[in-house]
């Protein structure tokens, strides 16, 4: 082995002893070694690469496509909050209601119609309207409803069906009164059902049917007037707080004795009028504090 | 071509294996390039913060060379705003018992010769005589690191080896 080929295989840490020995006999081998060593101290200043890192971690921005996973998710939790949200939205139920002396029409998802008179609540649902027309009704409504599948008013008192057609439903405390004005109208109570011609009206008042007659085409209250016939004076007084703002006491007369007749939602004084002069009672007004008193 | 298991080195643990693995080779490198005067340990850190950056583009596999690229870039663009000339720090002597002063002398004669002539040797034959004789690293691992055949370093650093001592023979 030649001097050049030992030299390089010290250079590379690669002696075996043999060569080991051959190396050491050179003639320059303290030469060698001496330059060597030398060069040791030359070695780069220490480096440590836990500590460098300590140092550079925390400018590392974070990688957010590490998570990728979890941002999925979050998008994903993001887009089902969304839709629930969404069809719990159009799920729900649809409510109008009325405050004292208002009045309101109601197009309902088909071609019907509901006139809400003063103080009433309607509810219905837009969802499933194509397979069921059904109302909740609270209050006082005149309904035209668009031939089709069924329609039904739901009250607490009775529910009304019909098919296509006009009519009046109310109910208040005690007072269940449907008027049927065009078509024909089914009025399940307690389990019985009546079908209503036009111009046949049905009433159930503090517990007594009634199967009354309608000469009108379209119920008073939608030209702004409350028609009543052989209905309590309570009723009566109801229906005028209905659609003014005033406090009635009524303790001085008999709420009980009937009355025929018709007062308006436009003026108080004549509305009290209309109700107090056929039955000889008279009324003070203070603020909108009425006294009823006999005369 | 079968898939790389680790895609890129966003994963905190791969980066990290990869800066425990490569970070002092780097700075080495960059150390016996280019001298003490640049910071190497400031480029290694720089390296290292691109190669996190680039993560998503650079697969575990290609990072050493993409460290050595981009470390040696920022050198060099800090070489061309100033040229300094290249100086190995002196580390101190490890057993200087009962030496002679003229002994002393001697060896600091010899240490200024040697320091005259590694400055003199070409970037290529420094880097791997150095990383032979100072990191004790064999010719296989230094070629690995500078993605060099063996017989490449071989000639490299026997080349620096000569071409040393007929300098100090000279100086």
């Amino acid at each position: 082995m030649n001097r050049e080929e030992l030299i390089k295989k010290w250079l590379d840490h690669n002696l075996n002893p043999d060569e080991q020995k051959a190396f050491e006999g050179l003639e320059d081998y303290k030469d060698l070694i001496r330059l060597s060593e030398s060069v040791e101290d030359f070695k780069s200043p220490n480096f440590d690469s836990e500590e460098v890192y300590a140092e550079i971690k925390s400018s590392l921005k974070p990688k957010t496509t590490k998570n990728w996973i979890r941002s999925l998710l979050r998008v994903a939790a993001a887009l089902i909050i969304g839709f629930s949200l969404f069809y719990y939205n159009s799920t729900l139920d649809t409510q109008i209601e009325t405050s004292i002396a208002q009045e309101t029409t109601v197009s309902l998802p088909d071609a019907s119609t509901v006139a809400l008179n003063a103080q009433s609540t309607l509810t219905y649902n837009k969802k499933s309207w194509s397979d069921k027309r059904e109302v909740l009704l609270n209050g006082e409504a005149f309904f035209k409803v668009a031939k089709g599948s069924k329609f039904d008013v739901i009250t607490t008192d009775g529910k009304v069906s019909v098919l296509g057609t006009q009519f009046n439903v109310v109910q208040h405390d005690n007072y269940f009164e449907v008027t049927c004005f065009e078509g024909l109208v089914a009025v399940s109570y307690n389990s019985e059902s009546i079908k209503l011609k036009p111009g046949n009206r049905f009433a159930i008042i503090d517990g007594v049917i009634k199967n009354e007659l309608e000469s009108l085409q379209k119920p008073s209250w939608l030209h702004s007037e409350s028609s009543f016939k052989n209905r309590s004076l309570k009723h009566v007084l109801s229906e005028l707080k209905r659609h003014y703002d005033v406090t009635i006491d009524a303790s001085k007369i008999d709420v009980e004795e009937l009355f025929t007749g018709t007062f308006t939602h436009k003026n108080l004084d004549l509305a009290l009028q209309s109700i107090t002069s056929p039955l000889g009672i008279a009324y003070t007004k203070s603020n909108s504090v009425i006294v009823l008193k006999s005369e | 071509m079968p898939k790389a298991i680790h895609e890129n080195s966003c994963q905190e643990h791969l980066y990290s294996a990869l800066f425990r693995k490569h970070s002092k080779n780097l700075h080495d490198f960059l150390y016996y390039k280019f001298g003490s005067h640049l910071n190497p340990k400031d480029k290694v850190q720089d390296a290292f913060i691109k190669l996190w950056d680039n993560c998503k583009k650079v697969p575990p596999e290609k990072a050493k060379s993409f460290l050595f690229t981009t470390a040696n870039n920022l050198m060099l663009n800090a070489v061309a705003h100033q040229k300094v000339v290249l100086k190995h720090h002196k580390n101190p002597r490890k057993n200087s018992t009962n030496e002679s002063p003229e002994f002393i002398l001697e060896e600091k004669q010899y240490s200024e010769k040697l320091q005259k002539a590694l400055e003199n040797l070409t970037e290529a034959q420094r880097v791997a005589f150095l990383m032979n004789r100072a990191e004790g690293k064999r010719f296989k691992e230094i070629a690995e690191l500078l993605d060099i055949s063996v017989k490449a370093v071989e000639k490299r650093i026997y080349g620096a080896l000569k071409k040393l001592r007929e300098n100090i023979d000279e100086l």
